[in-house]
């Protein structure tokens, strides 16, 4: 809808932008962010712990690392202990060995102080992925002309249909707002079988990674509340922007927390993109 | 003009008429506009020196005089039309005369731009209505020089915007969808064109608009906050006419004349714009292969079926089309036809019955060979209302009826293309019999003192075909497991609403400039958007009360006081008002309503509660006429789930709105046209912070809404236009030039918070492009600084 609307801006012809500086708010406490993956590949598991900061500040957020953060399953003595890395600034499993097995319901638990923070997730067994190509094509309408990625899978199940690709582009992970790659079962799954082209075009020689999650009803939930809010510009034809819903459970201490768990299989696949394959 | 004002002229002539008795001579006559031969309902009619003992033209401009001995002179006067005196001699008196008369539209004295009497306000029983007359309307500045209906309205106190450019209308705190607007008694469901920056009415073939902010009749309801009544002109019964416009970015034509003969009458209107034609010109590929037009169309047929019936049929249909990069197409349509038929069953009984079709349609194509679709969905509208009136004595009026209505919602219908991978998705239909009884009463107490007291009763039903979903603890909610479902065939019951609306007012006439006028009126609401943005899209989902949706309820209470001074050329009132709103809806967090059948699922339901002041000085008559308003006024929603269950205020909250409208005519060639108008910005929420999730950074919003003003918006137009009235006798043409936003004011349209790349707003870090340094920032869009245009009008 933001680009129909934008074809009305053009028609406006008169229409401008130009940057502002706005008083705004602030808040009186900072509000701790947690981001947490836990799943079957140790290189995902890791949770960030970090705080809110002011609009207008340009600095980096500031990295908590004295906090203690564990994984359990519910009804078990399992614990699996986090550590904080300095090189990754984030939290990781201890024994780097540990990881999600299909069936299992987790709990990460996080302690700041007198913050503590709860959330839970349930390990969904992964989809198929049978083939990945990819071909030059000329360009489209949406479409400008490049390489295309296709990725081609079978998803067997009738519930829990949540996806999240992941697309890293030479090493850097695509998430401007146009490039999250969120699907359900809304319009049928077939479009996987017969071949999900990935709407970013490619280059010869990038290099390309993908990674299939299948999320838990709320961590999708909460993709998709960011990408909407990442989207809102504020105009009429916007929701009133709202924080993402998250996941996490405040147990004791400050009321407020952001971000999200995933608990979910990952299926990771690269290829570097070569004319003579075409 | 109302019904009750044109029963009540009709009971005064009636009145007249019989004050004589029957065995003495009489001479008879009838009294018409000369442009375009319809009735002058209200013209005096006396012999000259004997004012006193005249009579006035009736519903259908005919009168009744007692002869007095001939040769004697006629007398026929009217506001706003040139007096015409005629000698009557034995001759004339044996058969009926027929007057023309004039327009005093050259006079320069004595401009009379309201179609109401200068006293009307003081005597009537109206509160919170508002009335601008289309000639009115046709001359306020208008943005690309397009007149429009609904940004006129906007003018008026007690009316808000929702944001530039849109004419969108919010009344006494109610939402754009609690607006009822109907084109000659049929309801139209979206009636804007462009995403709002236009209304979908052409002013050339409209009679008149009234608003009904406060107190409505009995014989209407169905929406919470107001009823906005277009009527559609009928044409000349003497030859065919017509008048037009070629503007900046559509031209219209409007042709009226007879059918067969002077006892019917037809009108056509049409419009169309070529926004389209200035986007091919791009040299822009991207640009250049979308497309953007609408078009609009109405007509109007009318009937004299012998001396006491009249019946009329009038239609609307009006399209948009925007397409995209050839492949993606939206297009929505309303259709609109009306049939009424009136008849006179005796001087003090009449009887009128409507019916109606209104159809709203949208639909969206997208041309992929993998996942291409199309999907489209419609509703609609049947009616059937008949009103009976009598009035028994002239101090007493009474009308009542039966109004029923059945809503069909049809599903949500999304067909993949040949050879798409996607799924089909169809949805089940609902809806909705509501069956309204009313009656209304109008009684004179005393002199000064006049009570109006209505009723009307809703029974609604949802009916099949359709199916109700149950969910566990029978509260639904996007996590809440579903339990069973039911399926209902056709006009089978699924869940059933009644509700008493009461209206009542009183007027005291404190002397005869000053009246106080008070009153109380509730509305049921059974149909809603299922929306949380504050323009209305084509593709917003109406839903229909349920199992789940209880209907909006409205109470409103209303206090004025209405002065007229200096011989009536001034008016002034003031009105307070509270409102009351229960079971309005609002979205939860990440909705999806377009696609779902279980739209309940993601639904909140809350309380909402308005209160106000509006002052209005208004000047009607002389060579300077127009208003200055201002509105106190604030609105309130308390939705269980938004905003930590606080009460908060809607976008459209603007506690400070001030309005100015002049017009003045120069000489019978020029005349010109300014507005001002002044509102405290929109309430919305700014960020209070960020912070960082996916490597990247995101605005932290407070969990309280709309606690953030955009800054106070105020605007000033101005138009000037000359008309050579005497350039040929058939054809009189006019040239308008409008300049919208005279002083150039940036005022907000939307304000975006997102990272600055390379110190550049247009930077787009995805695909411009290596990203050397990145900040947080605010970008504000704004739209039509100091935009003129020209238009040419003319008439033949």
């Amino acid at each position: 809808m933001n680009r129909l609307f934008l074809v009305l801006l053009i028609f406006c012809f008169s229409s401008c932008q130009e940057e502002v500086t706005l008083p705004l708010g602030t808040k009186s406490e900072l509000v701790p962010t947690i981001e947490a993956y836990w799943t079957d590949q140790g290189s995902f598991n890791e949770v960030k712990f970090t705080l809110s900061k002011d609009y207008y500040d340009s600095s980096e957020v500031v990295e908590i690392a004295d906090a203690e953060v564990f994984i359990t399953i519910p009804g078990t003595e399992k614990v699996v202990p986090f550590g904080y890395f300095g090189g990754t600034k984030s939290y990781k499993p201890i024994n780097p060995l540990e990881k999600a097995e299909v069936g299992e319901t987790y709990q990460l638990n996080v302690r700041w102080g007198e913050n503590t923070y709860i959330s839970e997730g349930v390990m969904l067994e992964p989809p198929t992925v049978d083939s990945i190509t990819w071909s030059f094509e000329e360009e489209r309408s949406f479409r400008e002309q490049g390489y295309y990625v296709k990725v081609y899978g079978k998803i067997p199940f009738e519930n829990d249909n949540n996806y999240r690709i992941r697309v890293i582009e030479n090493d850097t992970l695509k998430n401007q707002r146009e490039d999250y790659l969120l699907f359900d079962d809304t319009f049928g799954l077939a479009f996987f079988e017969e071949g999900l082209e990935l709407g970013y075009s490619f280059q010869e020689n990038d290099r390309v990674r993908l990674e299939l999650f299948r999320l838990n009803q709320d961590a999708f939930d909460y993709l998709n509340q960011l990408v909407n809010l990442l989207f809102s510009d504020g105009g009429l034809f916007s929701p009133p922007p709202q924080n993402p819903d998250t996941n996490i459970r405040v147990v004791s201490g400050n009321p407020e927390v952001l971000g999200y768990f995933i608990v979910s299989p990952v299926l990771s696949r690269s290829l570097v993109i070569q004319a003579k394959y075409d | 003009m109302s019904l009750f004002r044109v029963l009540t002229l009709f009971f005064l002539s009636i009145v007249g008429l019989q004050a004589y008795p029957q065995d003495q001579k009489f001479i008879t006559g009838e009294v018409m506009d000369v442009s375009n031969s319809e009735p002058l309902i209200g013209a005096n009619v006396y012999w000259e020196g004997k004012s006193t003992s005249g009579v006035v033209t009736n519903l259908e401009g005919k009168f009744e005089l007692e002869l007095i001995p001939l040769p004697a002179r006629l007398v026929i006067s009217y506001v706003g039309f040139e007096r015409s005196v005629r000698v009557i001699n034995q001759k004339d008196a044996e058969k009926p005369i027929r007057f023309y008369l004039k327009q005093e539209e050259m006079s320069l004295d004595e401009i009379i731009i309201q179609e109401r009497k200068p006293d009307e306000q003081l005597k009537n029983m109206e509160m919170g209505k508002a009335s601008i007359p289309i000639e009115t309307i046709k001359n306020i500045p208008a943005l690309f020089g397009e007149v429009d209906l609904f940004r006129s309205l906007q003018l008026l106190p007690g009316v808000q915007t929702a944001g530039e450019g849109t004419t969108g209308l919010f009344v006494r705190g109610g939402s754009a969808d609690q607006n009822l607007v109907q084109l000659d008694g049929a309801p139209v469901y979206n009636p804007s064109h462009f995403f709002g920056i236009f209304s979908v009415f052409n002013p050339d073939g409209l009679k008149s608009v009234d608003l009904y902010k406060g107190n409505m009749p009995a014989s209407f309801g169905g929406r919470a906050a107001s009823l906005i009544d277009v009527s559609l002109r009928e044409g000349n019964n003497q030859q065919v006419r017509g008048e037009g416009g070629i503007g900046s970015i559509s031209s219209r034509l409007t042709v009226d004349g007879p059918l067969f003969g002077k006892n019917s009458t037809f009108i056509l209107s049409g419009r169309r714009t070529y926004a389209d034609i200035f986007l091919r010109l791009s040299s822009d590929d991207a640009i250049r292969n979308n497309s953007l037009n609408f078009h609009d169309l109405s007509g109007k047929f009318a009937f004299v079926l012998g001396e006491k019936d009249k019946v009329s049929i009038s239609s609307y249909q009006g399209s948009d089309f925007l397409g995209l990069d050839v492949a993606f197409g939206l297009g929505w349509t309303n259709w609109v036809t009306a049939v009424n038929w009136s008849r006179v069953k005796s001087d003090k009984f009449f009887f009128d019955l409507q019916s109606y079709h209104s159809r709203y349609k949208y639909s969206v194509e997208f041309d992929d060979p993998e996942n291409g679709f199309e999907w489209s969905n419609k509703l609609s509208e049947s009616g059937i209302k008949a009103i009976w009136t009598a009035i028994p004595t002239d101090k007493f009026q009474v009308n009542w009826g039966v109004h029923s209505q059945f809503y069909n919602f049809a599903p949500v219908d999304l067909d993949p293309a040949s050879g798409s991978a996607i799924r089909p998705i169809v949805t089940n239909p609902k809806n909705g019999l509501l069956n309204n009884l009313f009656v209304s009463g109008n009684y004179e107490i005393s002199p000064k003192l006049s009570a109006e007291a209505g009723l009307r009763w809703g029974l609604f039903n949802q009916v099949g075909r359709g199916v109700d979903y149950l969910y566990e603890g029978e509260v639904p909610g996007p996590q809440v497991e579903l339990t069973d479902s039911l399926k209902f065939g056709t006009f089978e019951n699924m869940h059933f609403y009644q509700g008493l609306e009461p209206r009542i007012a009183f007027r005291y006439r404190i002397s005869d400039f000053f009246t106080v006028k008070t009153a109380y009126n509730r509305n049921f609401q059974y149909i809603q958007i299922a929306s949380n943005s504050s323009a209305g899209l084509p593709i917003d989902r109406w839903i229909l009360s349920g199992r789940y949706v209880e209907p909006v309820k409205s109470d409103q209470i209303s206090l004025g006081l209405f002065h007229n001074f200096d011989q009536d050329r001034w008016e002034l009132s003031v009105e307070g008002y509270y409102k009351d709103l229960d079971n309005v809806i609002d979205l939860r967090n990440g909705a999806q309503v377009l696609f779902t059948d279980q739209v309940e699922t993601e639904l909140l339901a809350g309380k909402g509660w308005a209160y106000g002041t509006e002052f209005l000085l208004r000047k009607n008559i002389g060579k300077t006429t127009g208003w200055l308003s201002y509105t106190w006024s604030r609105a309130w929603r308390k939705i269980a789930g938004v905003s930590k269950n606080q009460a908060y205020n809607p976008r459209f909250d603007r506690p400070n709105d001030v309005t100015l409208v002049l017009n003045h005519e120069f000489s019978p060639s020029w005349s010109a046209g300014l507005t001002f108008v002044y509102t405290t910005g929109q309430a919305v929420s700014y960020p209070v912070g960020s912070y960082r999730v996916d490597n990247q950074s995101v605005p932290l919003y407070s969990e309280f809404r709309n606690l953030d003003r955009f800054p106070d918006y105020h605007r000033m137009d101005a138009s000037v236009t000359w008309k050579n009235s005497d350039k040929g006798r058939k054809w009189r043409g006019s040239w308008n030039f409008s300049i919208y936003n005279l002083y150039g004011r940036k005022n907000p349209f939307a304000y975006e918070f997102r990272q600055i790349y390379n110190e550049d707003i247009t930077f787009d870090g995805g695909s411009d492009g290596e990203i050397i340094s990145s900040r947080p920032g605010v970008v504000m869009t704004y739209l039509f600084t100091f935009l003129p245009s020209i238009t040419y009008n003319f008439q033949f």
